[in-house]
């Protein structure tokens, strides 16, 4: 599926570390889907399938994304430089219920919940890892 | 930072590493806040320069103001530091406190040698979801999946953030049990990691 430009979702964005690596991140594994790594543009979607979506239950915050599975293509762009990075979904999460009410800034404009999470090679080609969190805009 | 600027930086950090510039802090280029740098993503507009390249591995080897790191699978890449390289090691730091063990992330631009003139590194960085197991005064037991991990507290560093409120140097409010994000720098030594933010959830 190619990276597109449809209108999918928007949010929060955070990162994690999957697959092999160093430190606390040795032990994360390879995701749900199995392929996911650190080092490659890929992300962790709430709504994965039914099991991940009665984990991560982004109703709860008001948000129904729709199911996109493993392998699917989503662009993700940064909500105020327009920074975007193309990702493959390999993973379930982020653990959406559990940060209902937070919200990302930027240029006065902010995006709430989190909707996304991206490895630590995509999202710092949007924004700085130390940040931690980033408002952004999904496509497909 | 405007495209045009994030341009000019990469244009400065490839000719630095091409033209062998030594290691200096980030802070010494004036005209180039750090926290912006970090920020800045790799534009992709210059046809004149190579695709961003990311890097993740541990430092084997420091040599000059070139890291040899070591990635999972054992592939060693060479990260090449420039005046215009923006290092991250708990806060901003200036290269001189990476240190052989370390493990990083590299943003930046693949050179003809295959080496990577860095824009920016993050050194330990981690941002894991754990669970509060105990608390003491300077740190914090978590559980993370199924293994257990110390939390320094640093004085004057750290910060916590309620259930989406603002960042606070008060931790009062953190209880056993509590889920929550920590970001912080792992300490290769002794396996803990110190905090920079703790963000609690629901």
């Amino acid at each position: 599926m190619a990276c597109g430009s449809t209108s999918l979702w928007a949010g929060e964005t955070s990162w994690f570390c999957c697959g092999s690596s160093w430190g606390p991140c040795g032990s994360t594994g390879t995701g749900a889907c199995g392929t996911c790594q650190s080092g490659k543009n890929m992300a962790a979607w709430p709504n994965l399938s039914s099991a991940c979506w009665s984990v991560t239950d982004p109703a709860a915050c008001g948000e129904n994304m729709p199911r996109r599975g493993c392998g699917s293509v989503v662009n993700v762009k940064h909500q105020c430089s327009g920074a975007a990075v193309c990702v493959t979904l390999a993973d379930c999460g982020p653990n959406t219920q559990m940060w209902c009410s937070e919200q990302t800034c930027c240029n006065g404009s902010c995006r709430t919940h989190r909707v996304i999470d991206l490895t630590p090679a995509a999202f710092s080609a949007i924004g700085s890892l130390s940040s931690g969190l980033l408002p952004v805009y999904i496509y497909e | 930072m405007t495209g045009r600027n994030g341009i000019d930086r990469r244009r400065l950090l490839t000719s630095a590493a091409l033209g062998g510039a030594t290691i200096v802090g980030a802070s010494a280029l004036g005209g180039l806040d750090a926290e912006a740098a970090f920020a800045a993503p790799m534009p992709s507009l210059d046809p004149a320069i190579s695709r961003s390249s990311f890097v993740d591995g541990r430092v084997g080897r420091i040599k000059g103001s070139t890291l040899d790191v070591v990635e999972a699978d054992g592939t060693h890449r060479l990260i090449r530091l420039t005046n215009a390289t923006s290092v991250w090691k708990l806060e901003t730091v200036t290269a001189e406190a990476i240190e052989t063990g370390d493990g990083l992330y590299a943003r930046g631009v693949e050179m003809p040698d295959g080496s990577v003139a860095a824009d920016a590194v993050w050194v330990n960085i981690v941002n894991l979801y754990v669970t509060v197991r105990g608390i003491e005064r300077t740190r914090l037991h978590l559980s993370h999946g199924r293994t257990t991990l110390v939390g320094n507290i640093v004085d004057k560093r750290t910060t916590a953030s309620f259930r989406g409120g603002a960042l606070t140097s008060n931790l009062s409010q953190l209880k056993i049990g509590h889920h929550a994000q920590v970001l912080g720098a792992w300490r290769p030594a002794d396996d803990s990691v110190d905090i920079a933010r703790i963000s609690v959830g629901h």
